[in-house]
């Protein structure tokens, strides 16, 4: 090969190397390219937090690797901003030199999102807690378990047992959901709750006396009632006087918009035999779209807005609390803002709210007028402009009229007279004052609070099967069926036992109540059904 | 012009003459076949493999804790990183692979004979120096390999009569892997094995300038007058045109096959299945199929007797004129080691 | 190409051949420095890339305070991902970014930490005397010559809430101590 050739292989070879590195540029350039869209944020852990989290990476890499890969540790909000406490406080304590309480509460939340807290104060949700003396409570609390710690009545092999705590039912159940009320330990055994702390408005005790009662372990770390903690229930009732935990739907420590956007996350709590709204949506088509379509949901999108974001399909969040294009994206922490009826309790009850929050019960047209601060109807507009991004303006108000006339169906024909049924056999002295002690009393529990609810929230959120066979179905047999026969049978045993006049009230208002033209098909059909009650009635007691 | 040509030589007095004089070493013939230059490839590629190891060696960190990590950064981060680091990995083996070649073209042309037998004993150490270079550097990307495969090496090395005990603690600085182990590594790959080798090339070239290269020639080569050609440039040409074609070659590996990053190093948990590079494929067969101990000390006396090939081969050649014997050693062995590496690529264990 | 084709002895002298030839040499050793110098020269070039620190330096919007519980006149010590001591101060109510300074503790003059003496009601830098006002402006030493002040972090309010541009590499060592 000669001198010449060989330089003009060099040549051609020197310039095929170029290429071959522009090629190694091309692909870096395009490498880097899609790694700009793509970079992760960094992540490091603020100066305050970053002991925290050095330690915690070892000792709970679940707690640290959830917070790693939230907004609030690209924020530089981390450990110490949201467990910080005051001196003073009554669950403070050292913790490798900085001052931390182990119960984070809205009030700490609100330091940085005020807006949402209160309106999260406003909300249903925050006084869940009120449960705490309700009638379901009672259940759990009286019927279901007991006010009291009692003794085991026999061993328990493998496992020594000294005391039956006949709150458990109440604690690992209601409380879950409701919210509880988390206490410290006393020295003298009590249990120290905001109750006795009496917080100021700012979440300091103003009994100062009581800190010095509180029960540490020897790091000075004080202990929480084990009955009362863990608890994320929504309406928790804290030490520091506020209401509620951010984290029983924002779940601690990623605290992730995702999750609370899906409707698995409400399902903790929503659902089951007496307010099945996980259940109900899964079975409309709102939540069958949305199972298919999940992944166009956009569910990670900074602001999450329908209309803009996403408009697969609605879940929860969308419908109560999202922001929409039509509403300016304004997300509202009080879900009862776009809901027209209550059909919470045995009667449906129009959300017409007070100033408040509260729902009003005034009668009186004129008086009520006054008493309004938000209309059930402005609620319902707001609703309204939820649907309006897949429904025209004519479907939506008549799918209204159809729920409408349901919830009044229900509230006309079992509701009421159930609720009046119930009640002259109280007046009467028929019932005990005491709850659940007495069959109707079942009766008419499972009648308004499981399948009276699973109707009215069926047509609420256009699932048909509950509204009919779990719910119209069962209400018009439990009535029919259980609540008349027991309330007769009741008023008959009163006759005997004498009490004829209340008897004669009670059987007065059921008869009332079924000369209605809208209960004529009971009497009429099944005359034969009610001389065979009389007759084994007669059997039992004898004639009169 | 003038003015600045005097100031040169009054500093450099040497003139262009004399440097081509120093230079250019008449090249036989037979050098203007490409085979005859793996040589020069093996050097060329320590060359590519220096300057990119000089560079990875500006952000890798050693120590068990960040090496791997200092890997990866270099692999994602840095600007060219995943380029520098996968030309200089595949620089080792094209590395590895030109030097074994170029001691079997040596060996089959008996280029080791009388008077160049120390040629081949520098050339057995330059093998031996390249591959524990190649072995200490896939140490340091403390990948599940790396660490298993310096914790195997090292454990081999302890299973040496006497001396073995000491080599390991020597090499792991300490009784098993430990936070100083991979500094050592670092040092070995980075500056005291690429020192040696540099020293050894050395006296490799000298020694080739001294006794002058073997000269073969065929018939055709026979009929020409003039037996050499310049160094100066037309072998440098032919040089030239082997590296950049290296380079070319080096680089469309590192863009079709680039370096992965492995598992990072897990102590506690062993691969299902644990090779090292290719090149150690003959050795670890050979550790597999025969009892450790015999397996080591075997490994030990075919690398001695390796070393001292050109004697050997004299003492055959001296009791048998005129046989072929020594090729077909040459040839069984390559079988050997080729059936060998076959084998262990094959088979997972 | 084996030496079969290697004629590497001159060819014919052909003397009118000889200019052609001449050029034709010189091109191709043009072309093939050309090659080579472009060639390597990239390959250089992407060398001294590889060794530029490539990375942008890593800065964040770091959350600080709320805006609220920040009252006028109030002063914070803040101290960033990296370990920077940065003293963030309130000094109007308007409610926006502007209300408040947040001061390096990096001096101007040659990058040593400068410390807060309060009995002196100033910043003092060891390495060459610096004086900062407690508003970070240097009045003496080096720094109060050139008319330097102490460098100042970017401020911003969002929803009510203060985040602060800070570095956010970790140094190695030292960073989380308290100093």
């Amino acid at each position: 090969m000669s001198l010449n050739m060989k330089q003009i292989v060099i040549a051609v070879l020197g310039f095929i190397f170029l290429g071959s590195l522009l090629l190694v540029q091309a692909m870096e350039v395009s490498r880097r390219r899609v790694e700009m869209g793509q970079a992760p944020k960094h992540v490091v852990a603020p100066a305050s937090s970053s002991k925290c989290v050095e330690c915690h990476t070892k000792e709970t890499p679940g707690i640290v690797d959830h917070w790693t890969g939230s907004t609030h540790a690209e924020k530089g909000v981390s450990c110490y901003e949201c467990h910080e406490a005051r001196q003073g406080e009554a669950d403070a304590f050292d913790h490798y030199g900085q001052l931390i309480a182990t119960v984070v509460t809205p009030m700490d939340c609100s330091k940085c999102h005020p807006k949402e807290s209160e309106q999260f104060q406003k909300s249903h949700h925050s006084s869940a807690g009120n449960i705490l003396a309700s009638l379901d409570n009672f259940l759990a609390e009286t019927v279901e378990g007991a006010r009291m710690e009692f003794n085991p009545h026999s061993p328990t092999p493998g496992m020594e047992v000294d005391m039956v705590r006949g709150m458990a039912s109440a604690n690992s159940g209601c409380q879950q959901c409701h919210g509880g009320k988390v206490g410290l330990m006393g020295t003298d055994g009590s249990v120290i709750t905001f109750e006795q702390l009496k917080p100021d408005e700012k979440g300091m005790p103003t009994d100062q006396t009581i800190l010095a009662m509180v029960k540490r372990d020897p790091k000075g770390k004080p202990e929480l009632d084990p009955t009362t903690w863990p608890n994320t229930g929504i309406g928790r009732l804290n030490l520091d006087g506020s209401r509620g935990s951010c984290s029983a739907c924002h779940s601690r420590h990623d605290f992730s918009p995702r999750r609370a956007r899906q409707p698995e996350n409400c399902g903790k709590c929503h659902l089951g035999p007496d307010h099945p709204q996980k259940e109900i949506y899964e079975e409309s088509k709102h939540g069958v779209a949305f199972r298919d379509l999940k992944d166009d949901m956009n569910l990670d999108a900074e602001h999450w807005v329908l209309g803009e974001d996403y408009s697969a399909a609605p879940t929860c969040a969308t419908c109560h609390m999202s922001g929409n294009s039509r509403n300016g994206g304004e997300v509202t922490h009080d879900p009862g803002e776009r809901i027209s009826w209550t059909n919470r309790p045995p009667v449906s009850v129009r959300m017409d709210t007070d100033e408040n929050h509260k729902i009003v019960t005034e009668t009186d047209p004129q008086a009520r007028q006054g008493l309004i601060a938000d209309t059930a109807d402005a609620k319902r507009d707001r609703m309204k402009l939820v649907c309006s991004h897949c429904h025209s303006p004519d479907y939506v108000s008549k799918f209204y009229d159809q729920y409408d006339n349901l919830v009044i169906l229900y509230n006309e024909k079992f509701a009421k007279p159930g609720t009046s049924i119930m009640k002259s056999l109280t007046d009467n002295g028929i019932t005990s004052p005491t709850q659940f002690d007495e069959e109707i009393e079942w009766t008419w529990f499972y009648l308004w609070h499981h399948e009276g609810r699973r109707a009215r929230h069926g047509a609420s959120m256009m699932a048909p099967d509950y509204t009919h066979w779990h719910g119209m179905y069962e209400v018009a047999e439990r009535f029919y069926m259980g609540l008349i026969p027991q309330a007769r049978e009741m008023a008959e045993e009163a006759r005997h036992s004498g009490n004829a006049a209340g008897a004669d009230a009670v059987d007065a208002v059921i008869n009332e109540i079924l000369a209605r033209p809208e209960h004529a098909w009971f009497e009429e059909g099944a005359a034969d059904a009610s001389e065979r009650i009389r007759k084994a009635m007669e059997e039992r007691y004898g004639t009169k | 012009m003038n003015a600045l040509q005097r100031w040169w030589s009054d500093r450099i007095p040497v003139t262009g003459e004399q440097v081509r004089e120093l230079t250019n070493e008449p090249v036989p013939n037979h050098l203007k076949r490409w085979w005859f230059c793996l040589g020069g490839t093996a050097a060329y590629l320590f060359l590519v493999q220096i300057f990119t190891g000089i560079l990875l060696a500006f952000y890798y960190q050693a120590s068990p804790a960040d090496a791997w990590d200092s890997v990866a950064y270099i692999t994602d981060e840095v600007a060219y990183g995943w380029y520098i680091r996968s030309v200089h990995k595949w620089g080792a083996i094209l590395m590895i692979a030109a030097v074994v070649l170029h001691q079997m073209r040596v060996f089959f042309t008996g280029a080791y004979r009388k008077p160049r037998e120390l040629s081949w004993v520098v050339g057995m150490l330059l093998l031996l120096l390249t591959v524990i270079t190649g072995f200490t550097g896939y140490s340091l990307v403390y990948e599940q390999l790396s660490y298993w495969g310096a914790t195997v090496g090292a454990n081999i090395a302890d299973n040496v009569p006497l001396i073995g005990g000491l080599m390991k603690r020597m090499l792991l600085a300490g009784d098993s892997y430990n936070a100083h182990t991979l500094s050592r590594f670092f040092i070995l790959h980075g500056a005291a094995l690429p020192m040696a080798i540099v020293a050894i090339i050395g006296i490799h070239i000298v020694l080739i300038r001294i006794q002058g290269v073997t000269e073969f020639e065929d018939e055709a080569e026979k009929k020409q007058e003039r037996k050499t050609f310049n160094f100066l440039p037309d072998h440098l040409y032919t040089e030239i045109i082997i590296g950049t074609t290296l380079v070319i070659l080096l680089t469309v590996l590192a863009t079709v096959l680039p370096a992965e990053m492995g598992h990072r190093a897990d102590p506690l948990t062993t691969p299902e299945v644990i090779k090292p590079e290719w090149y150690f494929y003959v050795v670890f067969r050979w550790l597999k199929i025969f009892p450790e101990s015999f397996a080591i000390l075997s490994t030990g006396a075919i690398v001695f007797l390796m070393f001292g090939w050109p004697w050997i081969d004299g003492a055959l050649r001296r009791r048998r004129p005129g046989s072929e014997m020594s090729v077909w050693i040459g040839v069984a062995a390559v079988l050997a080691i080729v059936g060998l590496t076959i084998w262990e690529a094959l088979v997972a264990h | 190409m084996t030496a079969r084709d290697a004629t590497g002895s001159q060819s014919p002298q052909d003397p009118a051949a000889e200019p052609r030839r001449g050029f034709l040499r010189q091109a191709t050793g043009l072309a093939m420095l050309g090659a080579l110098v472009a060639g390597y020269g990239r390959f250089a070039g992407m060398a001294m890339e590889f060794l530029y620190p490539s990375q942008p330096a890593a800065e964040d919007w770091q959350f600080v305070s709320s805006v609220e519980s920040f009252r006028q006149g109030d002063s914070l010590a803040y101290r960033a991902p990296r370990g920077d001591k940065v003293t963030i101060t309130r000094q109007a109510e308007s409610g926006g970014a502007e209300d408040f300074i947040a001061l390096s503790s990096t001096c101007p003059h040659l990058g040593c930490q400068v410390h807060w003496e309060p009995h002196n009601d100033r910043y003092f830098c060891p390495c060459h005397n610096g004086v900062f006002d407690p508003s970070g402006k240097g009045i003496g030493g080096p720094p109060g010559d050139a008319g330097q002040s102490l460098p100042r972090f970017p401020l911003k309010v969002e929803d009510g809430l203060l985040y602060i541009l800070v570095p956010m590499t970790r140094l190695p060592a030292g960073g989380s101590e308290e100093a």
